[in-house]
């Protein structure tokens, strides 16, 4: 006869196992980086030459910008807005589909429910499966681009890692510290780090990682640490990928969706229909010459301590009824929504100042332009 | 059963009493009245919602109740994945509490566990059969849904090419093998649960307790999965990815939370198995 405690030894045995597999497997996928060493110039170019590729993957993006749960309403006409807005929130997951420059195909996967951006050429399909719409956007040609990155995707997208590293790729300038940190494993595959920290002490933004694949030089994955806390505002990774063109069947979209026909406007400079996000899309302002500002719009301020104003009536009314301004907290002169990375002052006339630094420069922006 | 063959070893004499043991275990399992009760009251969800659809004088606006809702009238196949989305949450739970929770104690409270360990069953081998009629009323659970939801769908609406999540359209024949998929998931699903059910019904002699105490741990794992603060928990709460099977229903599969859950149901059937095991074998039975 068995004595009873040896009864007890799986009960034990168990979770035992289970918390030395979960411990040591972290361990165990990490242990690899054969990379040769590379200055961070190589680095560079080898980001700036990975583009044309077509790949599978799938991407995991996580924010904690400290913006507070918003109740969202579901107004059909915030929509596009709401999304954003979501999507600086939390984690999502998004399956990415590249066949080349111009035929791409994202999933955003939420939760019994799906946001789909198929690009074809100049097509792009929005299709929503909450509400059942598809939205199709047509791009004018804009052969002068060749080359650099179109910023006006449809709303809605979540940037690939690709998109933003070279973003911020785009932007290293004299005020940007670059260098080479020790290599990770990104989706499987050996990656450099690339850590961009701003010189300058006078910004939220601590630093940015980017990992750079070690093969093809694709950026696998974008970290943005902020000053104000020590976990990461944001992060957008490949979990999975493969270098292989994904078999692209046309969208159409489904029966019974509602359909709208937009046409997305050229670089006009006019103010883009949605406001510019608290987040990762304001980081395409970064690179923003004098040349290409839009009217009433104002640039202050250099490299990452930039600070970008809108005035005019476009801006007071953009925000007006928007569920951003829940999160607005008073400051003298007006209201403030604050994150990680991005602060945004609304005054009380009406204008708008945002940028990555701390409330008091935003506060001597607005009162040295607004007389 | 009370008979010893002299020319039959004795491993197969207990080999055979197992499989005795599980069919009478099935089939008392399936005939009780309760266990009809509880189909047919699963099977009715989606009848519900197919009549109040049906009978509604006006189109459900898209984003407003349950996913899914508002494509039921469009195509009827929608209603058996609606039904899963509402079921999911509690009524699936309730009726595997129920089972899960009065599998060793049902005996006990009746007084009949004695006599089936009499029987050279063993008590590791009654855990086994308890286990696995568990297992198979959740497959029959969900079934009894989306089977239900799949011929209410197709006889109140029309029926036609399935739009998925992705914008993609399967054909109906396809997207019957889809629900079916979905059901399998939620079978998986539910497999943590039924474990821990088990455990709670070694523990005591009054089944109503067992099954409460069951059905309440599935509130709560979800409640906890729902509250921000702690992310860090909810890929450990057996309720984790219930409503993961959305992604049987992307264009392409995504298989992924399909392997996790799976991983996770595993990881709590090993931990709630063993856990049953040592006290069911150390307990004194009395009745």
């Amino acid at each position: 006869m068995m004595r009873p405690w040896v009864r007890w030894v799986p009960a034990a045995a168990v979770p035992a196992v289970i918390a030395t597999v979960v411990v040591a497997a972290p361990f165990a996928a990490g242990a690899d980086s054969t990379l040769p060493p590379k200055s961070p110039a190589e680095v560079v170019a080898l980001a700036a030459g990975s583009d044309e590729l077509s790949f599978t993957g799938t991407v995991e993006q996580t924010s904690k910008l400290g913006l507070p749960e918003l109740d969202l309403p579901g107004s059909p006409d915030r929509a596009a807005l709401t999304q954003a807005i979501d999507l600086l929130t939390g984690t999502h997951t998004a399956r990415v589909y590249l066949d080349g420059p111009d035929k791409a195909r994202l999933q955003v996967m939420d939760e019994l429910g799906e946001r789909d951006v198929v690009r074809n050429g100049n097509d792009v399909w929005v299709y929503t499966f909450a509400d059942n719409t598809a939205v199709h956007f047509t791009r004018p040609e804009a052969p002068e681009d060749k080359g650099q990155h179109d910023e006006r995707v449809a709303p809605g997208e979540v940037a690939t890692p690709a998109d933003l590293a070279q973003k911020f790729l785009d932007a290293i300038d004299p005020s940007t510290e670059v260098t080479v940190g020790n290599d990770i494993s990104v989706a499987g595959r050996p990656a450099y780090t690339l850590i961009l920290a701003p010189e300058t002490s006078g910004t939220l933004i601590e630093s940015v990682s980017i990992a750079v694949d070690g093969a093809t030089g694709l950026p696998l994955g974008v970290d943005i640490t902020s000053n104000s806390q020590t976990e990461s505002a944001f992060s957008v990774a490949f979990t999975e990928l493969a270098l292989e063109a994904p078999g692209s069947e046309r969208f159409q979209p489904p029966n019974g969706a509602t359909i709208q026909e937009e046409t997305l406007p050229g670089h006009s400079g006019a103010l883009p229909d949605y406001p510019p996000a608290t987040g990762p899309e304001y980081f395409s302002d970064h690179d923003a010459h004098p040349g290409s500002v839009p009217s009433g719009w104002t640039i202050s301020g250099t490299g990452w301590a930039t600070v970008v104003g809108i005035e005019g009536r476009n801006a007071a009314s953009a925000l007006q009824g928007s569920p951003l301004l829940q999160a607005a907290e008073a400051v003298d002169g007006g209201r403030l929504i604050s994150t990680a990375l991005v602060n945004v002052l609304l005054t009380d006339d009406g204008r708008v100042f945002a940028g990555s630094v701390p409330l008091k420069v935003l506060l001597d922006v607005s009162a040295s332009s607004g007389q | 059963m009370s008979l010893v063959p002299v020319d039959g070893s004795a491993g197969e004499l207990r080999a055979s009493s197992g499989w005795a043991l599980m069919a009478s275990e099935l089939s008392v399992l399936f005939r009780r009245r309760r266990t009809w009760a509880m189909l047919l009251a699963l099977a009715a969800v989606p009848v519900l919602i197919a009549v109040a659809v049906r009978l509604s004088p006006s189109e459900v606006p898209p984003g407003r109740g349950p996913p899914f809702l508002d494509r039921v009238t469009q195509n009827g196949l929608f209603v058996a994945v609606t039904a899963l989305v509402v079921s999911v949450p509690l009524f699936l739970p309730l009726t595997i509490g129920v089972v899960a929770g009065d599998t060793i104690s049902g005996e006990a409270g009746l007084g009949t566990l004695r006599y089936l360990l009499v029987a050279p069953a063993g008590r590791v081998r009654l855990l086994i059969v308890k286990y696995v009629g568990t297992a198979a009323f959740c497959l029959a659970a969900t079934l009894s849904v989306v089977t239900s939801g799949l011929v209410i769908g197709a006889a109140l609406f029309p029926v036609g090419p399935v739009t998925l999540l992705s914008g993609d359209t399967i054909e109906a024949g396809e997207s019957v093998v889809r629900s079916f998929l979905v059901a399998g998931y939620i079978m998986v699903s539910l497999l943590g649960l039924s474990a821990i059910g088990l455990f709670i019904s070694t523990l005591t002699d009054v089944p109503v307790g067992a099954m409460a105490a069951t059905i309440v741990l599935s509130v709560v794992s979800q409640v906890l999965n729902a509250l921000p603060q702690l992310e860090w928990l909810h890929p450990w709460l057996f309720s984790h990815y219930w409503l993961g099977f959305a992604d049987l229903l992307r264009q392409p599969v995504s298989w992924d939370s399909f392997g996790d859950n799976a991983l996770l149901q595993a990881g709590y059937l090993a931990v709630f198995g063993s856990l049953a095991y040592g006290r069911f074998l150390t307990r004194d039975i009395l009745s």
